[in-house]
């Protein structure tokens, strides 16, 4: 029941988007997330629309998969709409009842709330469905490198998330069998309310938690006689390396951003 | 290879009491030896096997691995690289989350330049016959081949010695069966030293020499045959001579002639036909 659960959501493929080298996945979706904040008239949120479009295109994702990412927080995105609706102060009221009104520049800024979370979303999911854990753990730990020298332990992260990569459905194993177990000694996990869940769930956390201890020490041990000494002097076998579609996809990213910073001060910059 | 001399080995309980886990244990391996370490539980068996990686250190006595002294803080590291060890559970040494990223954990550490990892990896995979699942992930393999997994692990360090402290213990006879084959070949084939614990006498009738160990001394070794036909004094020891040479032993008990040395089912059967 509880290995049914799949880690992430890897989408595995060989497209275009598959192939980045995940460093330059994960800058392109800083990049873009910030070009969603450059924008503010609708020909910027079309522009931005279609290059998020353009991206699933080539990725080969089936676009239903994709929009399902939005389910978990689509009740997020209606109540930052609804606020800003109501909220925000403007002339033209669109329409009114009791003490609640809505104004036309409310309507604006709610759809443009709504739209700047919704493209959020669906640009970064694009990158966990097209990037393993794994190589996306790689490329976090390269990405963080240069600031290993401000204290951030760049390789220690990495080496925990790795970690929690391979462990994470050993001890959903673990949880069901000890679930199993404590259920045929009367344990209930599924009825009463959410304290008394929470009460019941003792019996469960508390095996799983010093079974995770007994775990942790027995790999730091194979670890150590695995010559396991830090991050110092350590290789990989994969070593990442930019490719020329890194480049193509980097010279993208930051045409549309410049393009819709343009757009924004452009006509500012020119009336001057 | 590994040398030990006079190893004594002391460390206090939780109720603060000494114990003596180790009590002046004396054993020469030779390079490409198979040693079979038997015992009871408690009997001292796996802090002798963690003392020949320097994962626990002599309280008196010497512990040399191929010349180095594990003692000295320097030489752990190429201890370690020549030794490796194999643990009871599978499923707690095995780092990654995909089986050929696990394998390359060890020659990572060491720090083997990149383009040289990969052979390394196939090698490794090879020699214990993993080839196949080098893209799977670990937890949707069998114990028996996850162990295998964790070997490959430390055939990648190029090791001179493998330590394999109660591998199937947790494991079914099929994938018992799979790590004895694989230890074998890898001692036959490749020339590894091994130093198999077990508490399965059948699985230490594969070694060249059986060590008997007992409240932290060695009490009697030699060859599979010497030590298993000694049915009695095994028993005392609280391990069980394997099926055969208890029927033998006790066929010799009540008058019937066999020879002193069988230990197999095939030696019991062919000394009953003739």
């Amino acid at each position: 029941m509880l290995s049914e659960i799949t880690l992430g959501q890897y989408f595995p493929g060989n497209s275009f988007v598959h192939r980045l080298d995940p460093r330059t996945k994960i800058l392109a979706t800083l990049i873009y997330i910030i070009a969603i904040f450059l924008a503010d008239t609708p020909l910027a949120y079309g522009i931005l629309i279609g290059f998020a479009a353009l991206v699933i295109a080539v990725s080969q994702l089936p676009v239903g998969m994709v929009l399902k990412s939005l389910k978990p927080i689509w009740i997020i995105i209606l109540i930052t709409m609804i606020i800003h609706m109501f909220t925000a102060p403007g002339e033209t009221v669109v329409f009114t009842w009791k003490i609640f009104k809505i104004t036309e520049e409310g309507l604006i800024l709610g759809t443009k709330m709504a739209l700047r979370l919704i493209l959020l979303l669906l640009f970064s999911s694009v990158l966990t469905f097209t990037t393993s854990p794994i190589v996306l753990t790689d490329g976090i730990e390269k990405l963080l490198r240069p600031f290993k020298a401000i204290g951030v332990p760049a390789h220690e992260l990495a080496m925990m998330m790795t970690i929690a990569l391979r462990f994470i459905p050993t001890l959903l194993e673990e949880t069901d069998r000890i679930m199993k177990a404590q259920t045929a000694r009367g344990a209930d996990f599924s009825s009463g309310n959410l304290l008394e869940r929470a009460k019941n769930m003792l019996p469960l956390l508390v095996p799983l938690f010093v079974s995770a201890f007994r775990r942790a020490e027995e790999l730091a041990i194979a670890m150590e006689s695995r010559c396991y000494r830090g991050g110092e002097g350590r290789t990989r076998m994969h070593e990442l390396a930019y490719k020329s579609i890194d480049y193509t996809a980097f010279g993208a990213v930051i045409f549309l951003a410049v393009g819709l910073a343009v757009l924004r001060w452009g006509a500012g910059l020119c009336a001057l | 290879m590994i040398s030990i001399k006079g190893l004594k080995h002391y460390y206090t309980d939780a109720d603060g009491k000494e114990v003596k886990a180790l009590d002046g244990i004396d054993l020469d391996i030779k390079k490409g030896e198979f040693v079979a370490i038997i015992g009871a539980n408690g009997s001292g068996k796996s802090t002798l096997a963690r003392h020949l990686n320097a994962l626990l250190l002599p309280t008196e006595g010497t512990c040399t691995v191929g010349g180095l002294d594990t003692v000295e803080e320097a030489n752990m590291w190429d201890i370690r690289q020549q030794v490796g060890m194999v643990f009871q559970n599978p499923d707690n040494q095995i780092v990654a989350a995909i089986v050929e990223e696990d394998v390359a954990f060890g020659p990572e550490n060491i720090g083997v330049p990149s383009e040289e990892i990969r052979p390394r990896v196939e090698k490794a995979l090879a020699a214990v016959g993993m080839t196949d699942y080098a893209k799977h992930a670990p937890h949707l393999l069998s114990g028996g081949q996850k162990q295998r997994v964790a070997i490959a692990g430390l055939m990648a360090l190029e090791p001179d010695c493998i330590v394999l402290d109660e591998p199937t213990a947790m494991l079914d006879p099929q994938g018992r069966k799979e790590i004895v084959a694989t230890v074998k070949s890898l001692n036959k084939d490749k020339g590894i030293t091994i130093v198999y614990i077990t508490h399965y006498m059948t699985e230490a009738l594969a070694a060249d020499r059986v060590v008997v160990m007992e409240k932290g001394h060695i009490r009697f070794m030699g060859t599979p045959k010497e030590v298993f036909s000694r049915v009695d004094e095994l028993e005392k020891l609280g391990l069980e001579a394997p099926l055969a040479a208890k029927v033998a032993s006790e066929l010799r008990k009540s008058g019937i002639k066999l020879p002193k040395d069988i230990i197999t089912d095939e030696e019991l059967a062919q000394a009953l036909c003739q």
